[in-house]
């Protein structure tokens, strides 16, 4: 198979963010002084432009790459672009939480960097094999990442906690996929599809399935989740939630959309992603209503939206839906993770913005908001904006992005689930409105130090609640965007 | 007949290699046991005319990490008397008996299931065979393991070092 | 599935690991059966005479041995792929030099920055 420059170029965006991390381990040995602020300016540059480049390709049919192990398609790069935006807002808040902390290092931007390299191979990802090197490629620099910044136990606990349970989910994957090609013969999703297979085929799916829900931090493979977002520093746990989410959902749709896509297969896996969807919104929900650590909270958050990310990828199942409503579906899939991606992220951005140096035994905890609206109104705004869109409450792009799910999923036959969508996002109003009413309500408890400004954390915050904002009264040009990026190449 | 027998040998040193790593209560016989499941299963990759896969199996594995293992032990001081508590009787039990219905379901599968048949190419598993699929087919996956063994240089260092 | 005859090819591989493994175990038998028995007292410490052993040979050592190692175990998966490539070099050409050219570079600058960082340096 001969490589043409084409499918190089395809893979700009990958290429310039391994250039950028290349780069930056270089600067870290070479050029590192006492002033590195350039190093976060290099990577928002590196980041920018693979941005760009994925939307510079869009337009272009699917293509195969490299005798097809990837492919160039709508999917991949919408899914690639909103990957690019949450690690530029990574690197944003790096720089501002590890600066004052005297904690930048090149090497924090290039395990960022490589690891985003690896979830946009993965979304792209078009062969079992390459999908588990791209899922390694995605997984080791996250572990390093979680061990990065580490004062007490929690931290190391954490990081190992992570890496233990990756390992393991990576190993879950690996064994499914050896199931898959056992029964077909094939790695290649498209070949896997056209193979078909018996009973060793499902119990391969099953595996992959389990793998990868661990990867989404779905109940009942959560458990993880709540220790290692607390644990990591606070970039780090927007950069996991944003980015390692929405390449594993990326991938996860690709696999059971391309490859076992076949209504006969579709028939097996659809009630399993159902059960998974609605374990998930449930417990993620009812686990975050207990919680007054707004880390934690944030974390069951997580595992909350991926419970209505998961009601996304039951209703792209084709079994049960015409190809109309797989792609509204799919569409769905894709502008809830962008607006996930933006609100989460400002989300740890505002906690990071609270979060005080040095040791501290609640650093997280709710009153720290606490006085926020008279001490920092301009913060305190953003971060209402972006609690309103994580509850889905109009006009953010949050309450957009979970109407579309929900009318995908009404309209692929899945009432109920919808209607249990919208009863856990109502419990979901709870505890993220307790942070708003504590902002605005509560006056700062006696004593407080109030945690000084940083321009850039301040950046990300009014960056990302400005464009929830935005996107929530006019969604039109995204959701368009997502519904002409839902051609999956095979699919 | 020979294939028969060696499957056999080798598959039970596998399988009781296996074991061994889960059920030694001294780590260092654990690793060993992994020793001897790893090249059980060098031996199950000749049989499969696999040759370079072998080598490399007993190279890598039983050569490098292997030794990396042993070197862990012996540098954590971990003897028999600090290994870790063991968990209730409940925990063992509802262990044994998921992995025995995982073992029953996968031996029920793999039994009823028809495999495709595979047809190798004559020179299949030699070395430059390997290497034609590795740099002509599979480029992509090649060169993305540079950057993942890169991204595995920066994480020892990273975790490593430690106090940044 | 391997024919017969080429199986047959392995045979003094076989026999080689057969040897080893007969060696150990012979020597070893017969060191237990012949070899005197005084294993007590002054004869089980790790100095019979001179100076007195202090604590335990097993103790804590420093992270920089499992670095060292881990980056030795990166370095020779690298070099496993250039087994291929070497048998391959004048068939694969430009393409194939390319791509190894690719591989090599990106872990070479992981090989400088390791260097540079001082993570192979023992004083450090």
């Amino acid at each position: 198979m001969p490589v043409s420059l084409a499918d190089i170029l395809a893979l700009l965006p990958e290429i310039l963010l391994s250039l950028g991390a290349l780069l930056l381990m270089m600067t870290e040995v070479f050029l590192a002084g006492a002033r590195r602020g350039y190093q976060a300016l290099l990577a928002a540059l590196f980041t920018a432009a693979a941005f760009a480049a994925f939307l510079a390709q869009r337009g272009g049919g699917p293509r195969v790459l490299f005798g097809g192990f990837a492919v160039s398609d709508g999917f991949a790069l919408f899914a690639g672009a909103t990957i690019c935006a949450g690690l530029l807002v990574t690197v944003v808040l790096g720089a501002g939480f590890l600066a004052p902390r005297s904690a930048e290092r090149g090497e924090f931007y290039a395990l960022a960097l490589l690891a985003a390299a690896g979830m946009c191979l993965l979304v792209r990802a078009e062969d079992l094999l390459f999908v588990f090197i791209a899922l390694e490629l995605m997984s080791v620099p996250t572990y390093a990442l979680v061990a990065y910044l580490r004062t007490g136990d929690r931290p190391s606990e954490a990081a190992f906690k992570y890496f233990l349970l990756g390992a393991f989910s990576s190993a879950l994957f690996l064994y499914g996929a050896a199931l898959v090609f056992g029964a077909t013969g094939r790695t290649s999703l498209s070949g896997i599809a056209a193979a078909g297979g018996g009973k060793l085929l499902l119990a391969g799916l099953a595996l992959v399935i389990a793998g990868l829900s661990f990867k989404i931090a779905a109940v009942p493979f959560h458990m993880w989740a709540p220790d290692v977002y607390e644990g990591a520093s606070t970039p780090v746990t927007a950069f996991m939630a944003v980015g390692v989410k929405a390449a594993s959902f990326a991938v996860l749709t690709r696999i059971l959309v391309t490859a076992f896509g076949a209504p006969a297969l579709a028939a097996v896996w659809q009630p399993l992603v159902v059960a998974l969807a609605l374990l998930t919104m449930v417990f993620g929900n009812l686990l975050a209503l207990t919680q007054r650590n707004v880390k934690r909270m944030l974390a069951y958050s997580s595992v909350a939206h991926a419970g209505y990310l998961l009601v996304a990828v039951a209703a792209a199942s084709r079994g049960f839906s015409g190809p109309s409503a797989r792609g509204e579906a799919v569409s769905s899939l894709l502008f809830y993770l962008a607006a996930y991606t933006l609100t989460t992220a400002g989300a740890f951005g505002a906690l990071a913005a609270l979060e005080r140096m040095g040791p501290d035994p609640q650093p997280w905890d709710l009153d720290r908001f606490a006085g926020l609206a008279k001490r920092r109104p301009w913060a305190a705004a953003a971060t209402a904006m972006l609690m309103l869109s994580l509850a889905g409450i109009p006009p953010t792009v949050g309450f957009i992005g979970k109407l579309l799910v929900f009318k995908a999923a009404v309209d692929a036959g899945l009432v109920p689930l919808a209607i249990a969508g919208v009863l856990a996002s109502v419990v979901g109003l709870y505890y993220y409105l307790r942070v708003v009413v504590v902002m605005y309500m509560q006056p700062a408890p006696l004593g407080s130090v109030p945690t000084p400004a940083s321009w850039p954390l301040d950046l990300v915050l009014v960056a990302t609640a400005t464009l929830v904002l935005l996107f929530g009264l006019a969604p039109a040009g995204l959701a368009n965007a997502a519904l002409s990026s839902t051609g999956l190449l095979g699919g | 007949m020979t294939e028969a027998v060696l499957f056999w040998l080798f598959a039970v040193v596998a399988v009781a290699g296996g074991l061994g790593v889960v059920l030694a209560r001294d780590p260092l016989h654990g690793a060993l046991s992994l020793l001897a499941a790893f090249f059980a299963l060098a031996g199950l990759f000749l049989l499969l005319a696999a040759q370079l896969l072998a080598v490399l199996q007993v190279l890598v594995y039983a050569g490098a990490i292997l030794v990396l293992f042993l070197l862990v032990i012996l540098l954590l001081d971990l003897g028999p008397a600090r290994a870790a508590a063991s968990p209730p009787g409940v925990v063992k039990l509802a262990g044994a008996l998921g992995a025995l219905g995982l073992a029953g379901l996968l031996c029920t599968l793999f039994l009823s299931a028809s495999f495709p048949p595979a047809v190798p190419p004559s020179d299949f598993g030699a070395v430059a065979a390997v290497g034609r699929v590795l740099f002509i087919d599979y480029t992509l996956p090649f060169e993305a393991i540079s950057l993942l063994l890169l991204a595995a240089i920066l994480g020892a260092v990273v975790v490593a070092k430690g106090k940044v | 599935m391997l024919a017969v005859s080429q199986l047959g090819s392995w045979l003094p591989i076989a026999l080689l690991f057969l040897v080893a493994a007969g060696l150990a175990l012979a020597l070893a038998s017969v060191s237990a059966l012949v070899g005197p028995r005084r294993a007590r007292g002054v004869h089980d410490e790790s100095f019979e005479c001179g100076s007195e052993a202090i604590g335990s040979a097993r103790e804590r050592f420093g992270v920089k041995f499992y670095v060292v190692a881990l980056l030795f175990i990166v370095f020779d998966v690298e070099g496993v792929f250039l087994y291929p490539w070497a048998v391959l070099f004048r068939e694969l050409a430009w393409p194939g030099l390319a791509a190894m050219g690719f591989f090599v570079a990106t872990l070479a600058i992981g090989l400088v920055y390791v260097w540079k960082k001082g993570a192979l340096d023992w004083e450090h």
